[in-house]
C-alpha cells in the first residue's frame, strides 16, 4: 500500500523554526511506524532523527505522536492508524532536541521526585534474603509495575502541556507502585511531595494518559487512589 | 480455601490547602446540583427573567427560607467557581510571585462579593416597590 508521511522536522542548529517534511513510499499495513521510519531514514534521508532501542514495547523510547496520538512507533501497525497519510511529530511538552527526539530531562526529573526506589530501613530477613510478600500484597501495584518510562501519559496530558511544572502521570504511576507495596516505608514522604499544588492535585481526570499508555496502566485510577490515600490515609 | 493476606497500613497525611480545596471542589458541586438547577428552574422558566424586578426579590426574601437558599447559592456556587478559576489560571501563571498575586487577588475579589451579597441578603429589600 502507498503511504504518504508528514513529519515533524527541526535541526536547532540550521533551522530558525520546526517545518514538516514530506515523504512518500510503499509499505505492508502490517509493518510498524517504526519499520517505515527506519525505511525512510535508510533509503531516503539519512538526517532524520528518532529514538529507538529494543523495538519491541519495552525500552519505550520511541513513543512519538502519530497522527495526533500518543504511541510507541513500534508497537503500532500501519493498518492500526486507518489512514493512508499519517503526521508524526514529537510528544508534546518537552523541549525539541532534533526533529522526533525530544529533552526527557525534565520528565526523568519529576520521575526522580517522588522517590522511586525502595525505601526500608529495617534490617533483612534472617536469612539474608529477600522480603517476603504475599501474593495478594504483590497483585496491589501489579498494574503501575509495568511502567516502561516511555513519557506517552504524561506527554499527552493537558495540565502537564499547561504547567510542565506538574510531576504528570507517569511519576505518579511509579509513587503508586511503592505507595502501595507492603514492604516500602516510605509512603508518607511520597504522599507527602504529591499532595502539592503541582502533585495529584493538578490532574483534571481527563483520561488521556491512561488511553496513552502502550501498557494500558490503568493510569487514572492509579491517581485515583493515591489521592484516596491522601484523603484517607489508608492503603488498601 | 485459601485465606486473603492482604496487608492494610495507615499513614499519617496531613491535610493542606490543596487537599483541603479539592475535596471542596467536590462536595460543593454535589451541593450544586440541587441548588442551582432549582434557581435556573425557578428564575428562568417559571418566573422569567423579564418578570423580574425589585419588587419580586422583596417579595421572594420577604421569606427567610429563600434567604438561607440564596446564601446557600452564594456561599457555595461563588467560592467553587472562584477556586475553578485559581486552578484554570495556575495552568497560565508560572510565576510564584504571580501565583502569589493571583491567590490574593481572586480571595479579595471573593470576599467583597459574597461580603456584598451577604449584606443584601441580611438587610433584606427595605425600599417600597415602584421606587419612589
Amino acid at each position: 500500500m502507498h503511504y504518504k508521511l508528514k513529519i515533524f522536522r527541526f535541526h536547532p542548529e540550521q533551522d530558525a523554526r520546526p517545518h514538516y517534511q514530506h515523504f512518500e513510499l510503499d509499505a505492508d499495513p502490517t509493518e510498524r511506524v517504526l519499520d517505515v521510519l527506519e525505511q525512510i531514514r535508510g533509503e531516503q534521508d539519512g538526517t532524520l532523527a528518532f529514538r529507538r532501542s529494543c523495538a519491541h514495547g519495552v525500552c519505550g523510547s520511541d513513543a512519538m505522536r502519530i497522527n495526533g496520538r500518543n504511541y510507541l512507533a513500534c508497537k503500532v501497525l500501519l493498518r492500526d492508524l486507518n489512514a493512508a497519510e499519517i503526521t508524526i511529530e514529537p510528544i508534546l511538552g518537552l523541549r525539541v532536541v532534533k526533529d522526533l527526539i525530544v529533552d526527557m530531562e525534565p520528565f526523568f526529573d519529576h520521575y526522580k521526585s517522588v522517590l522511586p526506589y525502595l525505601i526500608n530501613d529495617d534490617p533483612l530477613p534472617a536469612d539474608g534474603r529477600e522480603r517476603l510478600q504475599s501474593p495478594e500484597d504483590r497483585e496491589r501495584f501489579d498494574d503501575t509495575t509495568k511502567c516502561i518510562l516511555c513519557a506517552a501519559c504524561t506527554t499527552s496530558c493537558p495540565s502537564f502541556w499547561a504547567n510542565g511544572e506538574y510531576v504528570g502521570p507517569a511519576a505518579i504511576v511509579n509513587a503508586h507502585r511503592f505507595i502501595y507495596d507492603s514492604r516500602d516505608q516510605g509512603a508518607e514522604k511520597r504522599l507527602e511531595i504529591l499532595n502539592e499544588q503541582m502533585g495529584v492535585w493538578r490532574c483534571r481526570t481527563a483520561f488521556n494518559c491512561t488511553e496513552a499508555c502502550p501498557r494500558e496502566i490503568k493510569i487514572t485510577q492509579a491517581i485515583a487512589e493515591v489521592k484516596r490515600a491522601i484523603h484517607t490515609g489508608k492503603l488498601e | 480455601m485459601t485465606a486473603t493476606t492482604r496487608t492494610i497500613r495507615s499513614v499519617k497525611t496531613p491535610a493542606n490547602y490543596e487537599s483541603i480545596a479539592w475535596k471542596w471542589m467536590r462536595y460543593s458541586a454535589f451541593l450544586l446540583i440541587p441548588l442551582v438547577w432549582g434557581h435556573l428552574i425557578l428564575q428562568d422558566v417559571v418566573v422569567g427573567v423579564h418578570n423580574m424586578d425589585l419588587g419580586y426579590v422583596a417579595d421572594r426574601w420577604a421569606n427567610v427560607g429563600w434567604r438561607i437558599y440564596d446564601g446557600l447559592l452564594l456561599a457555595f456556587a461563588f467560592a467553587h467557581g472562584v477556586n475553578g478559576l485559581r486552578q484554570v489560571l495556575n495552568d497560565f501563571i508560572h510565576k510564584p510571585t504571580g501565583r502569589l498575586i493571583l491567590n490574593w487577588g481572586l480571595f479579595i475579589f471573593w470576599l467583597s462579593i459574597t461580603v456584598i451579597g451577604f449584606i443584601a441578603l441580611i438587610g433584606g429589600v427595605n425600599q417600597q416597590f415602584p421606587l419612589q
